[in-house]
Protein backbone atom coordinates (compact mmCIF):
# COMPACT_ATOMS: atom_id res chain seq x y z
CA UNK A 1 0.00 0.00 0.00
CA UNK A 2 2.87 2.59 1.19
CA UNK A 3 4.46 1.25 -1.98
CA UNK A 4 1.64 2.32 -4.17
CA UNK A 5 1.27 5.47 -2.50
CA UNK A 6 5.14 6.44 -3.13
CA UNK A 7 4.19 5.56 -7.21
CA UNK A 8 1.69 7.62 -6.81
CA UNK A 9 3.28 10.54 -5.23
CA UNK A 10 5.74 10.81 -7.92
CA UNK A 11 2.97 11.50 -10.60
CA UNK A 12 3.96 15.26 -11.63
CA UNK A 13 0.50 16.76 -10.75
CA UNK A 14 0.87 20.14 -11.81
CA UNK A 15 1.39 19.19 -15.39
CA UNK A 16 -1.35 16.76 -15.10
CA UNK A 17 -3.39 19.84 -13.94
CA UNK A 18 -2.06 21.89 -16.57
CA UNK A 19 -2.75 19.39 -19.26
CA UNK A 20 -6.06 19.32 -18.02
CA UNK A 21 -6.85 23.05 -18.50
CA UNK A 22 -5.40 22.74 -22.11
CA UNK A 23 -7.55 19.53 -22.72
CA UNK A 24 -10.77 21.31 -21.58
CA UNK A 25 -10.13 24.51 -23.61
CA UNK A 26 -10.30 22.44 -26.37
CA UNK A 27 -12.93 20.13 -25.39
CA UNK A 28 -14.99 23.21 -24.55
CA UNK A 29 -14.76 25.18 -27.73
CA UNK A 30 -12.77 27.56 -26.81
CA UNK A 31 -9.59 26.95 -28.96
CA UNK A 32 -10.93 27.67 -31.25
CA UNK A 33 -13.68 29.32 -30.30
CA UNK A 34 -17.36 27.69 -31.02
CA UNK A 35 -20.20 29.19 -30.97
CA UNK A 36 -22.06 26.60 -28.17
CA UNK A 37 -18.71 27.28 -26.28
CA UNK A 38 -20.81 28.87 -23.35
CA UNK A 39 -23.48 25.75 -23.42
CA UNK A 40 -20.59 23.56 -23.64
CA UNK A 41 -19.02 25.15 -20.59
CA UNK A 42 -21.91 24.36 -18.63
CA UNK A 43 -22.39 20.95 -20.25
CA UNK A 44 -18.74 20.11 -18.89
CA UNK A 45 -18.89 21.82 -15.23
CA UNK A 46 -19.29 25.39 -14.80
CA UNK A 47 -20.61 26.14 -11.25
CA UNK A 48 -24.49 26.91 -11.21
CA UNK A 49 -25.30 27.15 -7.82
CA UNK A 50 -29.22 26.13 -8.49
CA UNK A 51 -27.18 23.57 -11.30
CA UNK A 52 -25.21 22.13 -8.09
CA UNK A 53 -28.35 22.30 -5.64
CA UNK A 54 -30.70 20.35 -8.27
CA UNK A 55 -28.24 16.98 -8.61
CA UNK A 56 -25.17 18.05 -10.18
CA UNK A 57 -22.33 18.26 -6.70
CA UNK A 58 -19.45 17.63 -9.24
CA UNK A 59 -19.98 21.52 -10.49
CA UNK A 60 -18.27 22.49 -7.08
CA UNK A 61 -15.51 21.05 -8.20
CA UNK A 62 -15.27 20.84 -12.18
CA UNK A 63 -15.62 24.65 -12.83
CA UNK A 64 -12.00 24.67 -11.56
CA UNK A 65 -10.77 23.24 -14.60
CA UNK A 66 -12.44 25.41 -17.02
CA UNK A 67 -11.97 28.54 -18.42
CA UNK A 68 -14.23 31.67 -19.87
CA UNK A 69 -11.75 32.65 -22.37
CA UNK A 70 -8.29 32.72 -23.70
CA UNK A 71 -6.75 35.30 -21.45
CA UNK A 72 -8.43 33.72 -18.21
CA UNK A 73 -6.71 30.48 -19.53
CA UNK A 74 -3.50 31.85 -20.37
CA UNK A 75 -3.28 34.04 -16.52
CA UNK A 76 -4.11 31.22 -14.57
CA UNK A 77 -2.09 28.49 -16.14
CA UNK A 78 0.97 31.18 -16.14
CA UNK A 79 0.05 31.71 -11.79
CA UNK A 80 -0.42 28.12 -11.74
CA UNK A 81 2.73 26.92 -13.73
CA UNK A 82 4.34 29.71 -11.24
CA UNK A 83 3.34 28.43 -8.05
CA UNK A 84 2.32 25.07 -8.54
CA UNK A 85 5.87 22.66 -8.66
CA UNK A 86 7.87 24.54 -5.44
CA UNK A 87 4.48 23.74 -3.68
CA UNK A 88 4.16 19.99 -5.27
CA UNK A 89 7.77 19.82 -4.13
CA UNK A 90 7.19 20.92 -0.71
CA UNK A 91 3.35 18.55 0.16
CA UNK A 92 4.06 16.07 -2.35
CA UNK A 93 2.47 15.11 -5.12
CA UNK A 94 -1.02 13.18 -3.79
CA UNK A 95 -1.21 16.04 -1.44
CA UNK A 96 -0.97 18.76 -3.67
CA UNK A 97 -3.68 17.14 -5.68
CA UNK A 98 -5.67 16.76 -2.90
CA UNK A 99 -5.46 20.73 -2.18
CA UNK A 100 -6.22 21.89 -5.26
CA UNK A 101 -9.56 19.97 -5.08
CA UNK A 102 -10.61 21.13 -1.83
CA UNK A 103 -9.20 24.65 -2.64
CA UNK A 104 -12.11 24.05 -5.63
CA UNK A 105 -14.54 23.36 -3.44
CA UNK A 106 -13.83 25.75 -0.82
CA UNK A 107 -14.18 28.28 -3.66
CA UNK A 108 -17.32 26.89 -4.81
CA UNK A 109 -18.88 26.36 -1.54
CA UNK A 110 -18.05 30.60 -1.29
CA UNK A 111 -20.20 31.27 -4.19
CA UNK A 112 -22.78 28.97 -3.34
CA UNK A 113 -22.87 30.70 0.35
CA UNK A 114 -22.69 34.24 -0.78
CA UNK A 115 -23.68 34.86 -4.59
CA UNK A 116 -25.73 32.10 -5.45
CA UNK A 117 -26.90 33.99 -8.05
CA UNK A 118 -23.70 33.88 -10.29
CA UNK A 119 -22.43 31.53 -11.97
CA UNK A 120 -18.55 30.89 -11.99
CA UNK A 121 -15.81 29.00 -14.51
CA UNK A 122 -11.64 28.69 -13.67
CA UNK A 123 -9.48 27.70 -11.40
CA UNK A 124 -8.62 31.12 -9.60
CA UNK A 125 -10.28 29.76 -6.80
CA UNK A 126 -7.95 27.21 -6.35
CA UNK A 127 -5.23 29.16 -6.93
CA UNK A 128 -5.80 31.16 -4.70
CA UNK A 129 -6.09 28.46 -2.34
CA UNK A 130 -2.55 27.52 -3.80
CA UNK A 131 -1.26 30.48 -2.35
CA UNK A 132 -2.68 30.42 0.91
CA UNK A 133 -1.07 26.96 1.56
CA UNK A 134 2.10 28.70 0.42
CA UNK A 135 1.34 31.20 3.52
CA UNK A 136 0.81 28.50 5.96
CA UNK A 137 3.57 26.16 4.91
CA UNK A 138 6.01 29.45 5.60
CA UNK A 139 3.82 30.52 8.69
CA UNK A 140 4.60 26.38 10.01
CA UNK A 141 8.19 26.57 8.42
CA UNK A 142 9.44 29.44 11.02
CA UNK A 143 10.64 29.89 14.12
CA UNK A 144 7.34 31.19 15.40
CA UNK A 145 3.73 32.02 13.25
CA UNK A 146 5.44 35.38 11.59
CA UNK A 147 8.98 34.63 11.40
CA UNK A 148 8.09 34.41 7.61
CA UNK A 149 7.71 37.89 6.94
CA UNK A 150 11.60 38.75 7.77
CA UNK A 151 11.69 36.75 4.32
CA UNK A 152 11.40 39.12 1.00
CA UNK A 153 10.07 36.03 -1.24
CA UNK A 154 7.02 35.42 1.30
CA UNK A 155 6.49 38.89 1.69
CA UNK A 156 5.83 39.23 -2.10
CA UNK A 157 3.30 36.33 -1.82
CA UNK A 158 1.47 38.37 0.35
CA UNK A 159 1.47 41.30 -1.99
CA UNK A 160 0.50 39.05 -5.02
CA UNK A 161 -2.50 37.82 -2.57
CA UNK A 162 -3.53 41.49 -1.78
CA UNK A 163 -2.66 43.24 -5.63
CA UNK A 164 -5.13 39.90 -6.70
CA UNK A 165 -7.90 40.62 -4.78
CA UNK A 166 -7.90 44.33 -5.25
CA UNK A 167 -7.90 43.55 -9.09
CA UNK A 168 -11.22 41.41 -8.54
CA UNK A 169 -12.94 44.20 -6.87
CA UNK A 170 -12.01 46.14 -9.06
CA UNK A 171 -13.31 44.15 -12.30
CA UNK A 172 -16.71 43.38 -11.76
CA UNK A 173 -16.79 40.13 -13.89
CA UNK A 174 -14.24 38.69 -11.24
CA UNK A 175 -15.45 36.18 -8.86
CA UNK A 176 -13.60 37.29 -5.80
CA UNK A 177 -16.04 35.48 -3.52
CA UNK A 178 -14.65 32.11 -5.48
CA UNK A 179 -11.03 33.76 -4.85
CA UNK A 180 -11.75 34.33 -0.90
CA UNK A 181 -12.93 31.28 -0.28
CA UNK A 182 -10.28 29.29 -1.95
CA UNK A 183 -7.73 31.00 0.18
CA UNK A 184 -9.31 30.29 3.52
CA UNK A 185 -9.63 26.79 1.97
CA UNK A 186 -5.73 26.65 0.98
CA UNK A 187 -4.36 28.25 4.08
CA UNK A 188 -6.63 26.26 6.60
CA UNK A 189 -6.30 22.91 4.91
CA UNK A 190 -2.61 23.24 4.82
CA UNK A 191 -2.24 24.73 8.23
CA UNK A 192 -4.17 23.10 10.32
CA UNK A 193 -3.84 19.58 8.11
CA UNK A 194 -0.75 18.98 5.61
CA UNK A 195 1.83 19.92 7.25
CA UNK A 196 3.15 17.34 10.37
CA UNK A 197 4.37 19.63 13.27
CA UNK A 198 3.55 19.19 17.53
CA UNK A 199 -0.13 17.53 17.53
CA UNK A 200 -1.55 19.38 20.74
CA UNK A 201 -4.76 18.68 21.96
CA UNK A 202 -5.76 22.39 20.72
CA UNK A 203 -4.89 21.38 16.80
CA UNK A 204 -6.87 18.26 17.04
CA UNK A 205 -9.98 20.29 18.54
CA UNK A 206 -9.53 23.02 15.47
CA UNK A 207 -8.89 20.13 12.93
CA UNK A 208 -12.28 18.45 14.04
CA UNK A 209 -14.25 21.41 14.25
CA UNK A 210 -13.22 23.22 10.83
CA UNK A 211 -13.81 19.90 9.23
CA UNK A 212 -17.52 19.87 10.61
CA UNK A 213 -17.70 23.55 9.38
CA UNK A 214 -17.02 22.43 5.74
CA UNK A 215 -19.19 19.36 6.38
CA UNK A 216 -21.96 21.74 7.32
CA UNK A 217 -21.56 24.21 4.29
CA UNK A 218 -21.19 21.18 2.01
CA UNK A 219 -24.57 20.19 3.50
CA UNK A 220 -26.28 23.91 3.03
CA UNK A 221 -25.06 24.21 -0.40
CA UNK A 222 -26.74 20.80 -1.75
CA UNK A 223 -29.22 21.38 0.09
CA UNK A 224 -29.74 25.07 0.31
CA UNK A 225 -33.14 25.11 2.35
CA UNK A 226 -33.65 29.15 2.88
CA UNK A 227 -32.98 29.77 -0.99
CA UNK A 228 -35.74 30.82 -2.81
CA UNK A 229 -34.97 29.23 -6.26
CA UNK A 230 -34.23 25.83 -4.72
CA UNK A 231 -37.60 26.04 -2.33
CA UNK A 232 -38.87 26.84 -5.51
CA UNK A 233 -37.97 24.10 -7.95
CA UNK A 234 -38.51 21.52 -4.82
CA UNK A 235 -42.16 22.65 -4.67
CA UNK A 236 -42.80 22.00 -8.26
CA UNK A 237 -40.73 18.69 -7.81
CA UNK A 238 -42.62 17.71 -4.88
CA UNK A 239 -45.77 15.24 -5.66
CA UNK A 240 -47.41 15.63 -1.88
CA UNK A 241 -49.42 18.46 -2.33
CA UNK A 242 -49.65 19.76 1.25
CA UNK A 243 -45.58 19.43 1.09
CA UNK A 244 -45.33 21.54 -2.26
CA UNK A 245 -47.90 24.18 -0.92
CA UNK A 246 -45.44 24.64 2.00
CA UNK A 247 -42.17 24.94 -0.03
CA UNK A 248 -43.94 27.06 -2.19
CA UNK A 249 -45.31 29.43 0.82
CA UNK A 250 -41.43 29.55 2.16
CA UNK A 251 -40.07 30.22 -1.14
CA UNK A 252 -42.33 33.01 -1.82
CA UNK A 253 -41.06 34.60 1.72
CA UNK A 254 -37.75 33.89 0.75
CA UNK A 255 -38.07 35.91 -2.15
CA UNK A 256 -39.85 38.29 -0.58
CA UNK A 257 -37.03 38.73 2.03
CA UNK A 258 -33.99 38.43 -0.51
CA UNK A 259 -35.23 41.09 -2.92
CA UNK A 260 -37.14 43.44 -0.45
CA UNK A 261 -35.68 42.80 3.25
CA UNK A 262 -36.20 46.63 3.92
CA UNK A 263 -40.15 46.77 3.86
CA UNK A 264 -41.92 45.16 7.04
CA UNK A 265 -45.48 45.14 5.34
CA UNK A 266 -43.84 42.33 2.74
CA UNK A 267 -42.94 40.10 5.09
CA UNK A 268 -46.19 38.44 5.10
CA UNK A 269 -45.80 35.97 2.16
CA UNK A 270 -48.11 35.21 0.39
CA UNK A 271 -50.88 33.25 0.17
CA UNK A 272 -51.24 30.22 -2.18
CA UNK A 273 -54.24 29.98 -4.38
CA UNK B 1 5.20 12.77 35.77
CA UNK B 2 3.22 13.63 38.53
CA UNK B 3 -0.83 13.82 38.29
CA UNK B 4 -1.71 17.80 37.57
CA UNK B 5 -3.30 20.11 40.72
CA UNK B 6 -7.18 20.26 41.31
CA UNK B 7 -7.11 22.92 38.59
CA UNK B 8 -10.13 24.99 37.82
CA UNK B 9 -11.60 25.38 34.67
CA UNK B 10 -12.00 29.08 33.97
CA UNK B 11 -13.20 30.58 30.93
CA UNK B 12 -11.15 31.62 28.43
CA UNK B 13 -11.32 33.96 25.49
CA UNK B 14 -8.86 31.93 23.77
CA UNK B 15 -11.86 29.05 23.24
CA UNK B 16 -14.71 31.79 21.74
CA UNK B 17 -13.03 31.21 18.20
CA UNK B 18 -13.49 27.65 18.38
CA UNK B 19 -17.11 28.39 19.86
CA UNK B 20 -17.88 30.65 17.14
CA UNK B 21 -16.77 27.86 14.47
CA UNK B 22 -19.03 25.06 16.14
CA UNK B 23 -21.86 27.16 16.20
CA UNK B 24 -21.62 28.34 12.57
CA UNK B 25 -21.11 24.63 11.35
CA UNK B 26 -24.18 23.72 13.56
CA UNK B 27 -26.29 26.39 12.01
CA UNK B 28 -26.95 24.70 8.82
CA UNK B 29 -27.60 21.57 10.18
CA UNK B 30 -30.36 23.22 12.22
CA UNK B 31 -31.71 25.17 8.87
CA UNK B 32 -32.38 22.02 7.75
CA UNK B 33 -33.74 20.02 10.39
CA UNK B 34 -36.15 23.13 10.67
CA UNK B 35 -37.05 22.76 7.26
CA UNK B 36 -37.81 19.38 7.60
CA UNK B 37 -40.58 20.25 9.99
CA UNK B 38 -41.47 23.81 8.98
CA UNK B 39 -39.84 25.55 5.62
CA UNK B 40 -41.39 28.51 6.29
CA UNK B 41 -39.67 29.15 9.67
CA UNK B 42 -36.70 27.63 8.62
CA UNK B 43 -36.57 31.00 6.02
CA UNK B 44 -37.51 33.30 8.75
CA UNK B 45 -34.68 32.29 11.21
CA UNK B 46 -32.12 32.38 8.60
CA UNK B 47 -33.42 36.08 7.53
CA UNK B 48 -33.28 36.99 11.11
CA UNK B 49 -30.30 35.37 12.24
CA UNK B 50 -28.69 37.48 9.38
CA UNK B 51 -30.32 40.89 10.33
CA UNK B 52 -29.84 40.06 14.33
CA UNK B 53 -26.03 38.97 12.97
CA UNK B 54 -25.35 42.99 11.66
CA UNK B 55 -27.32 44.38 14.63
CA UNK B 56 -24.80 42.50 16.74
CA UNK B 57 -21.71 43.55 14.63
CA UNK B 58 -23.09 47.70 14.86
CA UNK B 59 -23.90 47.25 18.35
CA UNK B 60 -20.53 45.07 19.53
CA UNK B 61 -18.35 48.03 17.98
CA UNK B 62 -20.40 50.55 19.25
CA UNK B 63 -20.00 49.22 22.47
CA UNK B 64 -16.22 48.84 22.23
CA UNK B 65 -15.90 52.63 21.66
CA UNK B 66 -18.29 53.76 24.24
CA UNK B 67 -15.96 50.98 26.87
CA UNK B 68 -13.07 52.94 25.53
CA UNK B 69 -14.06 56.21 26.46
CA UNK B 70 -16.15 55.42 29.71
CA UNK B 71 -14.10 52.50 31.01
CA UNK B 72 -10.62 53.87 31.44
CA UNK B 73 -9.11 50.42 31.45
CA UNK B 74 -10.56 49.31 28.13
CA UNK B 75 -7.28 51.01 26.31
CA UNK B 76 -4.96 48.92 29.27
CA UNK B 77 -6.68 45.86 28.89
CA UNK B 78 -6.85 45.63 24.76
CA UNK B 79 -3.10 46.81 25.26
CA UNK B 80 -2.43 43.83 27.28
CA UNK B 81 -4.77 41.29 25.18
CA UNK B 82 -2.98 42.19 21.93
CA UNK B 83 0.43 41.69 23.65
CA UNK B 84 -0.42 38.44 25.11
CA UNK B 85 -1.74 37.24 21.65
CA UNK B 86 1.43 38.74 19.71
CA UNK B 87 3.58 37.01 21.89
CA UNK B 88 1.80 33.60 21.70
CA UNK B 89 1.72 34.12 17.47
CA UNK B 90 5.37 35.29 17.59
CA UNK B 91 6.89 32.95 19.90
CA UNK B 92 9.77 30.91 18.96
CA UNK B 93 8.92 26.86 19.26
CA UNK B 94 12.24 25.88 18.22
CA UNK B 95 13.77 25.72 22.33
CA UNK B 96 10.10 23.66 23.33
CA UNK B 97 10.70 21.27 20.34
CA UNK B 98 14.76 20.62 21.03
CA UNK B 99 13.90 20.58 25.23
CA UNK B 100 11.25 18.15 24.20
CA UNK B 101 13.50 15.79 22.22
CA UNK B 102 16.05 16.35 24.35
CA UNK B 103 14.07 15.01 27.53
CA UNK B 104 13.65 11.70 25.46
CA UNK B 105 17.21 10.52 25.52
CA UNK B 106 17.67 12.05 29.29
CA UNK B 107 15.50 12.92 31.82
CA UNK B 108 16.75 15.83 34.28
CA UNK B 109 14.83 18.35 36.00
CA UNK B 110 16.72 21.35 34.60
CA UNK B 111 14.90 20.28 31.01
CA UNK B 112 11.71 19.57 32.46
CA UNK B 113 11.82 23.24 34.39
CA UNK B 114 12.87 24.74 31.24
CA UNK B 115 9.76 23.08 29.36
CA UNK B 116 7.63 23.79 32.08
CA UNK B 117 8.54 27.14 31.65
CA UNK B 118 8.05 27.29 27.90
CA UNK B 119 4.74 25.88 28.11
CA UNK B 120 3.39 28.51 30.76
CA UNK B 121 4.20 31.05 28.44
CA UNK B 122 2.33 29.81 25.76
CA UNK B 123 -0.41 29.19 28.30
CA UNK B 124 -0.80 25.25 28.20
CA UNK B 125 -0.51 25.26 31.85
CA UNK B 126 -1.76 21.92 32.61
CA UNK B 127 1.43 20.36 30.43
CA UNK B 128 3.48 22.75 32.48
CA UNK B 129 2.36 22.51 35.83
CA UNK B 130 2.58 18.17 35.40
CA UNK B 131 6.44 19.27 33.40
CA UNK B 132 7.47 21.35 36.70
CA UNK B 133 6.30 19.37 39.34
CA UNK B 134 8.04 16.40 37.99
CA UNK B 135 10.99 18.91 38.06
CA UNK B 136 10.88 20.02 41.71
CA UNK B 137 10.55 16.17 42.37
CA UNK B 138 13.96 15.29 40.47
CA UNK B 139 15.73 18.20 41.83
CA UNK B 140 14.04 19.91 44.55
CA UNK B 141 17.11 21.96 45.57
CA UNK B 142 16.65 24.76 42.26
CA UNK B 143 14.74 27.92 43.17
CA UNK B 144 13.64 28.81 39.22
CA UNK B 145 11.30 25.26 38.94
CA UNK B 146 9.36 26.56 42.62
CA UNK B 147 8.91 29.26 41.11
CA UNK B 148 7.57 28.27 38.01
CA UNK B 149 5.32 25.80 39.73
CA UNK B 150 4.06 28.96 41.61
CA UNK B 151 3.20 31.28 38.94
CA UNK B 152 1.22 28.19 36.68
CA UNK B 153 -0.85 27.72 40.36
CA UNK B 154 -0.80 31.28 40.83
CA UNK B 155 -2.36 31.86 36.76
CA UNK B 156 -4.91 29.07 37.95
CA UNK B 157 -6.40 31.33 41.24
CA UNK B 158 -4.83 27.86 43.29
CA UNK B 159 -3.52 29.99 45.84
CA UNK B 160 -1.96 27.68 48.89
CA UNK B 161 -0.22 26.04 45.99
CA UNK B 162 1.10 28.98 44.53
CA UNK B 163 2.20 30.31 47.93
CA UNK B 164 3.69 27.07 49.14
CA UNK B 165 5.85 27.68 45.75
CA UNK B 166 7.28 30.74 46.16
CA UNK B 167 8.22 30.34 49.65
CA UNK B 168 10.07 27.62 48.57
CA UNK B 169 12.02 29.38 46.13
CA UNK B 170 12.44 32.34 47.94
CA UNK B 171 13.88 30.04 50.80
CA UNK B 172 16.16 28.70 48.44
CA UNK B 173 17.35 31.95 46.77
CA UNK B 174 16.27 34.95 48.67
CA UNK B 175 15.29 37.74 46.43
CA UNK B 176 14.58 34.91 43.33
CA UNK B 177 14.17 36.96 39.91
CA UNK B 178 14.83 39.88 41.00
CA UNK B 179 12.02 39.97 44.16
CA UNK B 180 9.70 37.94 41.39
CA UNK B 181 8.79 34.85 43.88
CA UNK B 182 8.99 37.16 46.67
CA UNK B 183 5.89 39.61 45.32
CA UNK B 184 3.87 36.73 44.25
CA UNK B 185 3.81 35.26 47.50
CA UNK B 186 2.92 38.54 48.92
CA UNK B 187 0.09 38.32 46.76
CA UNK B 188 -0.76 34.83 47.52
CA UNK B 189 -0.90 35.26 50.99
CA UNK B 190 -3.21 38.29 50.98
CA UNK B 191 -5.54 36.37 48.52
CA UNK B 192 -5.52 33.55 51.11
CA UNK B 193 -6.43 36.36 53.96
CA UNK B 194 -2.58 35.85 55.77
CA UNK B 195 -2.05 38.54 57.80
CA UNK B 196 1.64 38.01 56.96
CA UNK B 197 0.94 39.20 53.39
CA UNK B 198 1.39 43.13 54.03
CA UNK B 199 5.28 42.40 55.23
CA UNK B 200 5.99 40.23 52.39
CA UNK B 201 4.85 43.46 50.70
CA UNK B 202 6.75 45.84 51.95
CA UNK B 203 9.44 43.58 52.54
CA UNK B 204 9.50 43.24 48.80
CA UNK B 205 9.16 46.98 48.07
CA UNK B 206 11.82 48.06 50.27
CA UNK B 207 13.93 45.54 49.08
CA UNK B 208 13.55 45.93 45.40
CA UNK B 209 11.70 48.52 44.64
CA UNK B 210 8.43 48.74 42.69
CA UNK B 211 6.39 49.06 39.91
CA UNK B 212 2.27 49.64 39.69
CA UNK B 213 1.71 46.06 40.30
CA UNK B 214 4.00 45.56 43.18
CA UNK B 215 2.31 49.10 44.59
CA UNK B 216 -1.08 48.40 43.85
CA UNK B 217 -1.00 44.83 45.90
CA UNK B 218 0.42 46.90 48.25
CA UNK B 219 -2.36 48.98 48.88
CA UNK B 220 -4.71 46.27 48.69
CA UNK B 221 -2.94 44.85 51.23
CA UNK B 222 -2.61 47.76 53.30
CA UNK B 223 -6.55 48.55 52.80
CA UNK B 224 -7.00 45.04 54.49
CA UNK B 225 -5.05 46.36 57.30
CA UNK B 226 -7.17 49.51 57.44
CA UNK B 227 -4.35 51.85 56.75
CA UNK B 228 -6.45 53.80 54.33
CA UNK B 229 -4.24 56.59 53.74
CA UNK B 230 -0.82 54.06 53.26
CA UNK B 231 -3.34 52.47 50.28
CA UNK B 232 -4.29 55.83 48.87
CA UNK B 233 -0.51 56.82 48.36
CA UNK B 234 0.64 53.30 46.92
CA UNK B 235 -1.86 53.75 44.50
CA UNK B 236 -0.64 56.98 43.61
CA UNK B 237 2.68 55.73 43.41
CA UNK B 238 0.98 52.98 40.98
CA UNK B 239 -0.59 55.35 39.33
CA UNK B 240 2.23 57.91 38.63
CA UNK B 241 3.65 58.37 35.37
CA UNK B 242 6.15 56.33 34.17
CA UNK B 243 9.68 57.48 33.64
CA UNK B 244 10.07 54.67 30.71
CA UNK B 245 7.30 53.33 28.45
CA UNK B 246 5.71 50.85 30.57
CA UNK B 247 5.51 46.84 29.49
CA UNK B 248 1.75 45.92 28.73
CA UNK B 249 1.30 44.01 31.45
CA UNK B 250 2.53 47.05 33.90
CA UNK B 251 0.19 49.05 32.32
CA UNK B 252 -2.89 47.27 33.19
CA UNK B 253 -1.55 47.43 36.44
CA UNK B 254 -1.52 51.12 36.23
CA UNK B 255 -4.51 51.53 34.77
CA UNK B 256 -6.28 49.57 37.47
CA UNK B 257 -4.66 51.82 40.35
CA UNK B 258 -6.05 55.20 38.24
CA UNK B 259 -9.67 53.89 38.25
CA UNK B 260 -9.42 53.08 42.42
CA UNK B 261 -7.82 56.65 42.84
CA UNK B 262 -10.48 57.81 40.52
CA UNK B 263 -13.36 56.15 42.27
CA UNK B 264 -11.75 57.50 46.07
CA UNK B 265 -12.00 60.54 45.04
CA UNK B 266 -13.71 62.23 47.99
CA UNK B 267 -13.82 59.02 49.84
CA UNK B 268 -10.39 58.85 51.24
Amino acid sequence: MSHALAEVDDIPVTLVIAIAYGTLAVVTGMLPEAEDFHVRLAHFGMLIPAAAAAGEPWRLVAHAFLHGNILHLLVNLASFIAIGPALERSLGSVRFAALYLVSALGGGLAVCLWTPMTPVVGGSGALFGMTGALVAVNMRSGRHLFAFLDFEGPRRVLGLIVVNLLIGLLIPIISNTAHVGGLITGFVVTFLWLRPGTQSPALRHWRIATAALFASVLLWSLFPVTRFDWLLLRAAATADPERSADLQRAGQLALTLTVEPESPEELDPPRPR
Amino acid sequence: MTAGPPMRARASLRHVPLLLVWLCAAFPVVLWLVHAADPELAVRIAHGTGRALTTCAWVLGGTIAVALLLFPPAAAWLRRAGSRTWLALTMDHGPLNRAISELRHFETGARHAEIGRLLRLRRQTEAAWQHLSRAVEMDPGVASAWHQLGLVAFAQHEWQLAANAFDRAEALEPGHAFGDAALHLGRCLYELGDARALDVLRAHQQRHGGGPRSHLWLADALQRAGDTAGAIAALHEAAAPPRTRLTAEENWFRALARVRLWRKRGHP
